[in-house]
C-alpha cells in the first residue's frame, strides 16, 4: 500500500515535465503578440515594446524560453506576468477562492446527489422518483449562465438574501449561489448514477441474504447496498473534484469571483505562457492527487480490492 | 484487509486536510460599501492592467483610479474644456518654451509638499526607456526625450530630460523639441501627474499602494480583482468641494453582473451600461442616467499601402456613402453610438457637425455612380476584417450587408483572433482587405485625432495602419502646432481635418456615447473624457 502510493507519486514527475513543456509549446504557437496585446488596438511604442520583449526573452527560440522558465521554477521563481505581477502572488490570491468555491459545490453535489439518488432508487416508480428524474433532467439541460442569472435575479435582486456578485461578504454567503450553479449539472448526474447502481444492488443476492438474516433495513441499505453502489460515483466525484479545482470560467464570470478560471482564460488570451504553464501545472497536480485519492477510496468501499 | 485499512486512513487524512485548508483564510469581512448613509461611493472598474503607477497606466480602468488619487496640472471641466487644475498659470510665447506656475498648498498624502521637482522627477521616470513605462511615447514632445530613448540594447547616457527645469519650488519650465500647441491639453492626461519621493525607492510597491496628491487617498492596498478602497484626503485644497467621503473601486470582470449590482443598489456608479441593460436602463434607474458623447471614434480602414485597389479616393467614398450609419447606431448598437460626421469626436473643441457631409451620408444612387467611375474592386469583392474578441461581429456584419446591398458587391466580414492578427496578416500580405478600427483619445485635443492616426510618423509609431501619406496634411499639422493661440491652432487643424475628409483613408462610421448610470445614493454627477469629475458628485 505504502509502496503503491510512492510509485504513484513518482509517476507525477515525468507527467509534470511533459505537461509543462506541451503547454508551453501550445501557448507559444498561439497567434498574436503578448506585448502588443497590452496596448489593445493602439500600436505599442516600438522602442518600449522591444525593451519589454528583450526583458521577457520573447525574441529567443522556444527551447531557450522554456529553459528560462523551467530554471526559474527550480530556483523557486514561478515568473511574472507581462505586466510585472508575480505569479506566486496571483496563485496565492486566487487559489483560496477557487478552493472554497470548489469544495462547497463538491460537498453540495455529493450530499444532495447521493441522497436524491438513494431516495429515488428506494421509491422506484413512485411519485418521488419521478420528481427526482424531472428535476435532474431540468438541471442537466439548463445552461450554467442561465441558471446563474436566474438565481442572481431571484435571490440577489428580488429577495436580497444573498449578494449578487463578488466575495466581499466572505464564506458562506458569497459562495452559496455560485456553488449551487457550479454543482447543478454534476449533482444531477450523481443522482442518476446512484439511482441506477442502487437499483441493481438492492436486487443483489447479498442484500436479500442480509434482509433474510433479519438485519434492520437501515443497515441493509446504508452498509450493504449503498456502499457497494458507490464505486462508480466515487470515480465520477474524483474526476469532478479535479475539474472543480480548475476553476469555473463561466460561473466565475457571472458571479464576478476572482478564481483561477478567469485568470487562466485571460492569460491564454494575453498569451502569458508563464502564467498558463504555472496554473495548469498546479491543476495537473491537483488532478493527480484527486485521482490517487479515488483509487485509494476503492479499497475502502470494497475490501476485495487490493494494491500491490 | 491490512491494505484496505491504511488506505482508509490515507483517504480520510487527505479529505480532512483539504477541508481544513478550505476553512482557513475565509471570512474576508465586507467593506460595507453600497449600504447608504456612509458617504462612500462605489464605482465599477475592470482590473487595471498594471500596478497603479501613473506613467505606466495607459488605459481607462487604472486611469479612473489615478484620477481620484492624483491631481495633475490641467484637467477637463464639465464642458469638456481644458482648464487649470494644479497649475496657477501656463504661459508661452512660441508654443515651445512653457512656464507653468503651481498653485501652492498641495501636499502628497504622506505630507510631502508638491513642488515643481515632483513633476520633473515623475516625467523623467516616465520618459526613460529603462523603466519601460507604457506611456513613454507621450513624453516625446519634451526636449531631451531621444537621449533617454536610444533604443533597445543601448543604455541612456542620462536620466534627465534636458527640457525640464524647476525655476523655483512653484515654477516649472518646460522646453519642447518643436512647438506644440496642444501641450496644455496633453498635461491633463493622468500620466503627467506628480509623484512623491518615496515612489523612486520602490516603484513596484508604490503601484500596490500609491501615494498621490489628489482628493482621495488609498485605504489599505490594491486588492487585485476585488477592490481599491480610498477615503477623502482632508488636506486637499479643494476638499470642501468634494462631497464623497471615499471611493471604493469595485473590480468586475463582467459588466452584466455589475449592472445587476447597480440596479440592486450594491454598486453606485457604472460608466458603461452593458448591452443587456441598454433597452431598460432608463426605466431601471429613473433620473439617474447620463447619456453624452464619449471620446472614441469607430472607423473602417483601407490598406492603401498594401492594396492598389483601395488607392482610389472615389472608391473609398463610394463605400462610405453606401453605409447607413443611423441604422448601425440605433438598431445594432441600441443607441450606444451616434453616426459619425467628422474625424474629430463631438466632445473636442474643433469638432464640426456634418463636416464629413455627403461622404458620410447614405446615398445609394451616388455611391453606385462613384463606384462605377472609380473602376471598382477586383472581382467585385470586398472583405472587412475585425477582431473577434471585442464585440465587433454584429456591426461589421451589418455594415457588410449594407455595402453588399447598396453597391452590389460581394462583401464578407472576416473574423481574426485579435486586432494585431489583422495587422500582421496585412504586413505578411496574407490579407488585403479593409478592417475595422477605433481611436480613443489620449488627451482632449484635435491634434490627438489627427497626428497619431493619420500622419507619416504614425505609420511606424502610431495607428496609421492604412499607410496613408499626404504632404499637405503634414504641413498643416506642423503649422497648427506653431499657432499662437488655441483658436488659431484649431482653425489650422480643421484644415488638416478637411484634407482627410477629402481623402478618406479611414471612413468614420460612428462616435461612441457614454451611457452611464448611478444609484440613489448619488444625487447628481458629471463625467468628462470618460472620467468622473469628483467635485461634481453630489451624495444624497
Amino acid at each position: 500500500m505504502g509502496r503503491y502510493v510512492v510509485r504513484r507519486l513518482l509517476q507525477v514527475i515525468p507527467v509534470m515535465i511533459g505537461v509543462t513543456f506541451i503547454i508551453f509549446c501550445l501557448v507559444f504557437a498561439l497567434p498574436g503578440d503578448p506585448i502588443q496585446a497590452l496596448a489593445g488596438d493602439k500600436r505599442a511604442d516600438p522602442n518600449i515594446a522591444a525593451i519589454l520583449r528583450a526583458h521577457y526573452h520573447l525574441n529567443e527560440p522556444l527551447y531557450m524560453q522554456y529553459w528560462h522558465y523551467i530554471s526559474g521554477v527550480f530556483r523557486g521563481d514561478l515568473g511574472e506576468t507581462y505586466n510585472g505581477r508575480a505569479i506566486s502572488d496571483i496563485v496565492s490570491q486566487r487559489f483560496p477562492v477557487t478552493l472554497k468555491l470548489g469544495l462547497t459545490s463538491f460537498a453540495m453535489e455529493a450530499v444532495i446527489g447521493i441522497l436524491a439518488g438513494m431516495l429515488s432508487a428506494l421509491k422506484r416508480g413512485k411519485f418521488l422518483d419521478n420528481v427526482v428524474l424531472v428535476a435532474t433532467l431540468l438541471l442537466i439541460s439548463i445552461p450554467v449562465f442561465v441558471l446563474g442569472s436566474v438565481l442572481q435575479l431571484e435571490f440577489g435582486m428580488n429577495l436580497k438574501i444573498t449578494p449578487i456578485s463578488g466575495i466581499d461578504k466572505g464564506w458562506p454567503q458569497s459562495y452559496i449561489l455560485p456553488a449551487i450553479v457550479l454543482a447543478s449539472t454534476s449533482m444531477a448526474y450523481i443522482a442518476r448514477l446512484v439511482r441506477s447502481s442502487m437499483t441493481e444492488s438492492i436486487r443483489a443476492d447479498y442484500v436479500r441474504t442480509a434482509i433474510a438474516k433479519g438485519l434492520p433495513r437501515r443497515r441493509v441499505i446504508g452498509l450493504h447496498a449503498l456502499r457497494n453502489s458507490l464505486i462508480p460515483v466515487v470515480t465520477f466525484l474524483g474526476f469532478d473534484l479535479g475539474a472543480l479545482m480548475g476553476g469555473a470560467i463561466i460561473t466565475e464570470r457571472v458571479f464576478n469571483m476572482p478564481g483561477l478560471g478567469g485568470q487562466l482564460a485571460q492569460s491564454v488570451y494575453l498569451r502569458e505562457s508563464p502564467v498558463v504553464v504555472g496554473l495548469v501545472t498546479l491543476l495537473v497536480l491537483i488532478y493527480l492527487a484527486a485521482n490517487l485519492l479515488v483509487d485509494l477510496m476503492y479499497a475502502v468501499l470494497d475490501p476485495r480490492i487490493r494494491y500491490e | 484487509m491490512r491494505g484496505a485499512k491504511s488506505a482508509k486512513w490515507v483517504a480520510i487524512a487527505a479529505v480532512v486536510a483539504l477541508g481544513a485548508t478550505a476553512c482557513g483564510g475565509g471570512g474576508d469581512s465586507g467593506s460595507g460599501s453600497g449600504k447608504g448613509g456612509n458617504g462612500i461611493v462605489s464605482v465599477e472598474i475592470g482590473e487595471p492592467q498594471n500596478g497603479l503607477v501613473p506613467t505606466n497606466t495607459y488605459e481607462t480602468e487604472g486611469g479612473q483610479v489615478i484620477n481620484a488619487l492624483f491631481t495633475g496640472l490641467t484637467k477637463l471641466d464639465a464642458n469638456n474644456k481644458v482648464v487649470n487644475a494644479m497649475a496657477q498659470s501656463i504661459e508661452t510665447k512660441d508654443n515651445k518654451v512653457w512656464t507653468i506656475k503651481l498653485k501652492p498648498g498641495y501636499t502628497f498624502h504622506n505630507g510631502e509638499k508638491v513642488t515643481a521637482q515632483s513633476f520633473i522627477d515623475a516625467w523623467n521616470y516616465g520618459a526613460n526607456q529603462t523603466n519601460a513605462q507604457q506611456t513613454n511615447p507621450l513624453f516625446s514632445h519634451i526636449a531631451g526625450y531621444s537621449d533617454l530613448n536610444p533604443g533597445e540594447g543601448k543604455k541612456p547616457k542620462t536620466d534627465k530630460l534636458s527640457g525640464l527645469k524647476a525655476v523655483d519650488d512653484n515654477t516649472l519650465q518646460v522646453t519642447l523639441t518643436n512647438p506644440f500647441a496642444a501641450f496644455p491639453s496633453q498635461l491633463s492626461f493622468t500620466a503627467f501627474v506628480p509623484v512623491p519621493k518615496v515612489f523612486f525607492k520602490d516603484p513596484k510597491g508604490f503601484g500596490e499602494a500609491p501615494i498621490g496628491n489628489g482628493p482621495f487617498e488609498m485605504k489599505g492596498k490594491f486588492k487585485h480583482n476585488e477592490e481599491i478602497s480610498t477615503t477623502k484626503y482632508a488636506k486637499y485644497p479643494d476638499a470642501s468641494k468634494i462631497e464623497a467621503k471615499g471611493v471604493d473601486f469595485k473590480i468586475y470582470s463582467n459588466v452584466d453582473t455589475a449592472y445587476k449590482d447597480l440596479v440592486a443598489g450594491n454598486l453606485d456608479v457604472l460608466l458603461t451600461i452593458p448591452n443587456s441593460g441598454l433597452p431598460t436602463y432608463h426605466k431601471d434607474l429613473p433620473g439617474h442616467t447620463i447619456d453624452e458623447a464619449d471620446s472614441a471614434v469607430g472607423y473602417i480602414g483601407f490598406p492603401i499601402k498594401y492594396n492598389k485597389a483601395f488607392q482610389n479616393a472615389d472608391l473609398r467614398k463610394a463605400i462610405s456613402m453606401s453605409i447607413d450609419r443611423k441604422t448601425i447606431a440605433e438598431k445594432v448598437f441600441l443607441g450606444a453610438r451616434t453616426p459619425a460626421d467628422d474625424y474629430i469626436s463631438p466632445i473636442i473643441d474643433g469638432y464640426r457637425k456634418g463636416a464629413c457631409g455627403d461622404a458620410c451620408t447614405l446615398n445609394v444612387a451616388k455611391a453606385k455612380d462613384l463606384y462605377k467611375k472609380s473602376g471598382g474592386l477586383p472581382g467585385n469583392k470586398l472583405e472587412i476584417g475585425y477582431n473577434a474578441d471585442g464585440g465587433h461581429k454584429e456591426w461589421v456584419e451589418a455594415v457588410a450587408n449594407q455595402i453588399q446591398q447598396n453597391l452590389g458587391v460581394k462583401v464578407t466580414a472576416k473574423p481574426f483572433e485579435q486586432f494585431q492578427t489583422i495587422l500582421n496578416d496585412l504586413d505578411a500580405k496574407k490579407y488585403q482587405g479593409s478592417f475595422r478600427m477605433a481611436w480613443s483619445m489620449d488627451y482632449p485635443d484635435m491634434e490627438d485625432y489627427l497626428r497619431p492616426v493619420f500622419s507619416k510618423d504614425a505609420i511606424t509609431n502610431g495607428s496609421n495602419y492604412s499607410g496613408y501619406v499626404n504632404e499637405n496634411f503634414e504641413k498643416l499639422l506642423a503649422q497648427g502646432d506653431k499657432a499662437p493661440t488655441h483658436e488659431a491652432a484649431v482653425k489650422t487643424y480643421q484644415q488638416a481635418d478637411d484634407v482627410l475628409l477629402k481623402d478618406l483613408p479611414y471612413i468614420p462610421v460612428y462616435f461612441y456615447t457614454l451611457n452611464a448610470g448611478f444609484s440613489d445614493k448619488v444625487k447628481s454627477m458629471k463625467v468628462a473624457g470618460h472620467q468622473i469629475l469628483w467635485d461634481t458628485v453630489k451624495v444624497s
